[in-house]
């Protein structure tokens, strides 16, 4: 065995290791733990907004989580329940209106350029004719929150008893694009497991399992 | 109970040593000294350490890949991302036509379970059912149709067919459809539509594993060709001749429901039945019989005559006959059968034999005319006529027509849909040559199969979870086929085809409509009108159709020859033998011969893997001077020869050898890669070679049919050794003689008694089951819920759904012919089969065995990580991302349950990962993993629980093994509810824990088998 490659590979690898748990922002985080994680989307879609400023409810998108065990990214035809009418923000509406009147036109309809994207994944034109050039193509959002494949979580029971979204997901309606705001590391599970008994913030009873095959299994 | 002295073992080698231990170099326990240990310099040691911690660092520390996740860009109304989906569809792998509930999630079907509302199947499913599921994700399945073996479309193949047949329906007309009974009654419908503008042309229906000789019989002795439906629930006594009605005659699933639930003990005690086999293999029936006789293959008849003589003369009737032949068998065991059969109430004994033979199966009816087993009294007959099974509807008869008209060149087109004629018939070759002479062959089917690759055309089927139907399993019982999913490919259903070939574009579900409009909703009465008809009966699966009685006529004994067929000649043994085949418990006649969740489960009996074997009685095979897995030449009377492995099975008869069906499809070199590839790995199959071997050389093509023994073969030793895959060695419970202390090496593993020693010594039991062990170890307080187990081994049959329904819930891999050579299977649930008894007779006890999920876990104090804890509520969990594979679990635990990951296991088709279950983990390299109790059930049912704001009920909770058991001889439960099913078995007197005497406190329990015998008290002894 040629002694001095080893050596020289083992110190390489204990280097690129340490490097490798230094984060963005300095801070020391182990392998694995993505705190912090916070991808450009396709669509610069805002929580801020949405969430936020017109105060509509998590579950109206993420249906699933009251009825399945992922609460999931909604398909695009919910986007289109509103935006099949709004196309654009109420400020560029009024400007343009503002800017018609005073010109003494027809106001033109506008589009904004992420709802422009919406459209064309649904292969529609911006006056929201299909387009036969377009292929109809579902989003591919970017993952934000995801546990390895060996931890099952469940939202349904979270959200029966009535633990808020934030408590997870952090302050979601400041955030104009969706941040990992806890570690979702054991520890940090097991943490709220232990401490929220016998009642939730909410004052609902509850009896949280803190066994192995609670979520491995 | 009787503490007594009777021996089980696990394999003849076995037989005879001090309770059933092996030496330690004669297998699984081999011994190794330190001094064996390679040298390796400190030095060394500590880099190679170094380097290990380094790189594995490293390895983990990087952000996986950007995951991108697309939802629905519109999503479909009631459809929830990650929830599942039950839909009630009839299962298509065997022409029984079992009621399923399909689990779809995310749209693709992942699991299939009994549906508990079909009249037939009540819940219950088989091995091969659940495996079923599998072959949807078949990457070999054929998606588009096929012109002389070269890729086409639907268009030009629709446009030639239909230019063919119209040139057929104007000339010659000579057009012949071959089928199986898998079709359904539209399909029937429709293809004796698509033949009327034919002048000539004919369905010929035939099983691949023939029972015509019944319906023939019944042609000859009651005036109606029907294969009557057996209602074992009915019988006091069952006495089979050679029919293995457990393992796969006719319809196992329904026959193991209605065996069992005329087998109970919680009633009085006419309601446990007595069961009597006389055959000449060992069946799965053979070994649950209460009575097991082995008798020479090919003398059903004879034996039968002799028993409808002395049947007559007990009852005062005249013989039928003056004289008979020499009995095969005592005429003392003549007797009891037949003192046995008329023990019970006249209508409620039967007799069913196996044979393929019309004066066999004439003789069985006079029998059981005489038993009154046709008579209807109250309600159904035990052998009901009026409403037969329609499960095989084949004719034998037909398929020889149709081999004489090939012959004669009297047919120019012939159409095969679901038959695989050139494999699964003794004259397959034959027939592949005789193809040639058509014009026009086409092959309806999943695959380019043995008979595709003749045809001209090839039409591809969707799977059945991809299909519409109906069957009509049982005159009165209708049910509906429902697709989970869309097909995957350009797959087409037989009635679209054939409506394409008319000219007609009409789908397959409004044909089926159509026909149920006008011929099944007639029947119901239904207020509500077609459409709630048609909607409740695609959500029930299933439904009761108002058949009108077929009419039987009185029985006729001029049909019975004048005179018994006399017992063949016995064979000059050892070097002649006389050959028997019958339908593989695996892969059936050859139709799941690509499944390998299937090949690689063991046989129920032989506990064999990846290949059909030649099993030969004990004597025989020292007289030939071979072992298990020594190959073994067959030569039949034609000169073909085929090379199997010998499997060495107590309870043979001496002059006979039996194979299994339906191993050797082509196509199976694919399974070459499949498990790890590794520098001592050995392919699963050698180059050039298949999975097993075709044994249809060695069925007999007679005048009116095809049988399934008596043909005399020619065997020889050829000396080389295989290495042929067995389970029946792995895992052992026993202690090994050499490593026990004086007295210990027996420990009760199995328990059985007799319903006579139960009846007369109830309370007798319970000082085996109540010990109560001193623990170092404080209680855990198990709390809301204890959860348990109880197995009946009364009721198991050995049947092995459960294996498989098991390996489909909990993702467990394929490993492939030399790992479970190397005892590395991976199933979490396996049967353990004991054998008993002196001489040549045995007796058997299947015993399903998982991790016993023990409170005092000897695993769990040796985990170093903590891997392996105890939960509250009594679970033994499975960690996989605490485990670091130190396998010291696994030699701790004492019923050797713990299956370890030594590869990442390759899906050898990537697509039929498509069929892991996204509710459990799939386990990486170097993990432990066992059996979890099917905790994402418990999880599942406590979610739904919680949301509903209940308490969880008994029975809310059933795992994958106990979900699909035919015989239900699986209980799980909460054993702090006194009430559960579970608590009440638990105080059952027959109740017992495996190795209860370590102390370890299993939560699983077993409940003794009982066998219906009448021995006086103490003479039935218990390990």
């Amino acid at each position: 065995m040629n002694g001095r490659l080893f050596s020289t590979l083992l110190i390489c690898g204990i280097v690129l290791a340490g490097i490798s748990l230094v984060r963005a922002g300095g801070r020391l985080q182990l392998a694995g733990i993505d705190q912090g994680y916070q991808p450009v989307q396709p669509i610069a879609y805002s929580h801020r907004l949405h969430a936020g400023e017109l105060a509509i409810p998590c579950l109206y998108c993420h249906s699933g989580a009251e009825k399945s065990r992922r609460a999931g990214i909604p398909a695009a035809s919910i986007c289109m329940n509103c935006h099949r009418f709004v196309s654009a923000t109420m400020g560029a509406v009024r400007a343009e209106e503002k800017a018609a009147d005073e010109e003494g036109r027809e106001p033109r309809s506008l589009v904004s350029p992420e709802l422009a994207k919406l459209y064309q994944a649904h292969g529609l034109t911006e006056s929201l004719q299909p387009d036969p050039g377009l292929e109809a193509m579902p989003i591919a959002w970017k993952r934000v929150h995801s546990l390895p494949d060996f931890a099952a979580f469940d939202h349904r029971p979270h959200v029966a008893a009535e633990i808020s979204c934030m408590s997870c997901h952090g302050p979601i309606e400041t955030m104009d694009r969706v941040r990992q705001e806890a570690t979702l590391s054991m520890g940090w599970c097991v943490r709220c497991h232990r401490e929220t008994t016998p009642r939730t913030e909410a004052g609902r009873p509850v009896d949280p399992p803190l066994d192995c095959v609670t979520c491995h299994y | 109970m009787s503490q007594g002295s009777k021996g089980y073992w696990t394999s003849p080698d076995r037989r005879g040593a001090a309770d059933g231990g092996v030496s330690p170099a004669s297998g699984e326990f081999s011994v190794m000294s330190v001094g064996d240990l390679p040298a390796l310099p400190r030095r060394d040691f500590l880099r190679l350490a170094g380097f290990a911690v380094g790189a594995t660092s490293l390895i983990g520390c990087s952000r996986g890949k950007e995951r991108e996740v697309a939802p629905y860009l519109v999503a479909p109304e009631e459809v929830v991302p990650g929830r599942a989906y039950w839909y009630a569809t009839v299962c298509g792998a065997c022409p029984a036509g079992c009621g399923v509930l399909a689990k779809a999630l995310d749209g693709r079907p992942v699991k299939l379970e009994g549906n508990p509302q079909h009249p037939l199947s009540a819940g219950g499913m088989c091995p091969i059912g659940q495996a079923s599921v599998l072959s949807l994700y078949d990457s070999q399945r054929l998606l588009a149709p096929l012109r002389d073996g070269n890729a086409s479309d639907w268009p030009s193949v629709d446009a030639e067919l239909s230019a063919a047949f119209e040139r057929l329906a104007q000339g010659s007309g000579r057009v012949r459809f071959l089928v199986d009974s898998t079709t359904g009654p539209t399909e029937r419908k429709a293809i004796e539509r698509f033949l009327a503008r034919f002048s000539d042309a004919r369905m010929v229906t035939y099983d691949p594993i023939s029972l015509s000789a019944i319906a023939d019989a019944h042609q000859e002795t009651h005036g109606l060709r029907a294969l009557p439906r057996f209602r074992l629930e009915r019988a006091e006594v069952i006495v089979s001749l050679g029919a293995d009605f457990l393992g796969g005659w006719i319809s196992p699933v329904e026959h193991t429901k209605a065996y069992q639930a005329g087998r109970r003990l919680d009633r009085h005690e006419g309601d446990f039945s007595q069961h009597i086999q006389l055959e000449s293999r060992m069946s799965l029936s053979g070994s649950n019989a209460d009575r097991r006789i082995s008798i020479p293959p090919g003398t059903s008849a004879t034996i039968l005559a002799h028993l409808v003589d002395r049947v007559a003369r007990h009852a005062g009737t005249a013989p039928p006959w003056q004289a008979l032949p020499a009995a095969p068998i005592e005429g003392r065991l003549i007797e009891d059968l037949a003192r046995a059969l008329l023990s019970a109430h006249r209508g409620h004994a039967v007799v069913l034999c196996g044979d393929n033979d019309s004066d066999a199966q004439r003789l069985t009816n006079c029998l059981n005319e005489m038993l009154g087993g046709y008579d209807s009294g109250h309600g159904r007959a035990l052998i009901d006529l009026a409403r037969p099974s329609r499960q095989r509807i084949g004719s034998d008869a037909d398929l020889l027509t149709l081999m004489t008209e090939l012959e004669e060149g009297a047919v120019d087109a012939l159409v095969v849909r679901g038959a695989n004629p050139v494999f699964d018939l003794p004259f397959g070759p034959v027939f592949a040559e005789r193809l040639r002479n058509l014009s026009l062959v086409v092959s309806i089917g999943e695959r380019v199969d043995e008979t595709a690759q003749h045809a001209h055309f090839v039409c591809p089927e969707p799977h059945f979870l991809e299909s519409w139907g109906d069957s009509e399993p049982a005159a009165g019982v209708v049910a509906l086929r429902q697709p989970v999913l869309r097909s995957m490919g350009a797959t087409r259903p037989l009635l679209e085809s054939l409506a394409a070939w008319r000219g007609e574009r009409r789908s397959a579900r409004d044909q089926i409509r159509d026909r149920w409009f006008a011929e099944v909703y007639r029947g119901a009465r239904d207020a509500a009108g077609f459409e709630a008809f048609w909607n409740q009966t695609l959500h029930d699966g299933c439904a009761e159709s108002e058949a009108t009685d077929e009419l039987a006529g009185e029985f006729r004994k001029s049909a019975l020859s004048p005179s018994p067929s006399a017992a063949p000649d016995a064979p000059a043994l050892p070097a002649e033998l006389v050959a028997e085949v019958y339908s593989s418990p695996q892969v059936l006649d050859g139709r799941h011969g690509h499944n390998p969740w299937l090949l690689e489960l063991p046989d129920p009996i032989a506990k064999t893997t990846w290949s059909n074997c030649a099993a030969l009685a004990p004597a025989t095979a020292r007289s030939l001077g071979v072992a298990t897995g020594d190959e073994l030449e067959i030569e039949a009377d034609g000169g073909a020869k085929l090379l199997l492995p010998v499997v060495v099975q107590p309870g043979q008869h001496v002059s006979a050898v039996s194979v299994a069906l339906g191993w050797g499809r082509a196509g199976t070199e694919r399974f070459a890669g499949v498990g790890p590839q590794w520098l001592e790995g050995e392919a699963t199959v050698a180059p050039g070679e298949r999975v097993g071997t075709n044994a249809a050389p060695l069925m007999v093509a007679g005048t009116d049919g095809i049988a399934y023994s008596g043909l005399r073969v020619k065997v020889r030793a050829t000396g080389v050794k295989r290495s042929l895959a067995t389970t029946q060695r792995h895992h052992t419970l026993f202690v090994p003689a050499g490593l026990a202390r004086a007295g210990h090496e027996r420990r009760p593993i199995v328990r059985e008694t007799t319903l006579g020693e139960l009846r007369h010594a109830v309370h007798g039991a319970a000082e085996h089951t109540h010990h109560e062990h001193p623990s170092l170890y404080a209680e855990h307080p198990k709390s809301p819920h204890h959860w348990g187990m109880a197995i009946d081994l009364s009721r198991c049959t050995g049947c092995s759904a459960c294996v498989v329904s098991c390996q489909a819930e909990n993702n467990i891999p394929v490993v492939g012919r030399d790992e479970v050579f190397r005892s590395r299977e991976m199933h979490w649930m396996r049967i353990d089969r004991y054998y008993s008894g002196d001489g040549d007779e045995v007796e058997v006890v299947h015993m399903p065995m998982l991790c016993q999920h023990c409170d005092n876990a000897p695993c769990e104090n040796v985990c170093p990580v903590q891997a392996t804890v105890q939960s509250a509520e009594g679970l033994n969990q499975q960690v996989y991302n605490r485990c670091v594979g130190t396998r010291y679990c696994a030699n701790n635990c004492p019923y050797k349950v713990r299956r370890f990951n030594w590869f990442d296991y390759p899906r050898q088709d990537r697509l039929q990962n498509l069929v892991l279950n996204p509710d459990v983990t799939v386990r990486s390299r170097g993990v432990m993993e066992k059996c979890s109790l099917c905790v994402q059930r418990i999880q599942e049912a406590k979610a739904a629980a919680k949301i509903a704001g209940k308490a969880l009920d008994d029975g809310d909770i059933t795992p994958a093994c106990g979900q699909s058991c035919p015989a239900g001889a699986i209980v799980f439960g909460d054993m702090n509810d006194p009430e559960s099913r579970l608590s009440r078995l638990k105080q059952d007197p027959r109740h017992y824990a495996v190795l209860d005497e370590l102390g370890i406190k299993p939560v699983v329990g077993y409940l003794a088998k009982v066998r219906n015998r009448t021995e006086p008290v103490g003479t039935v002894n218990h390990v």
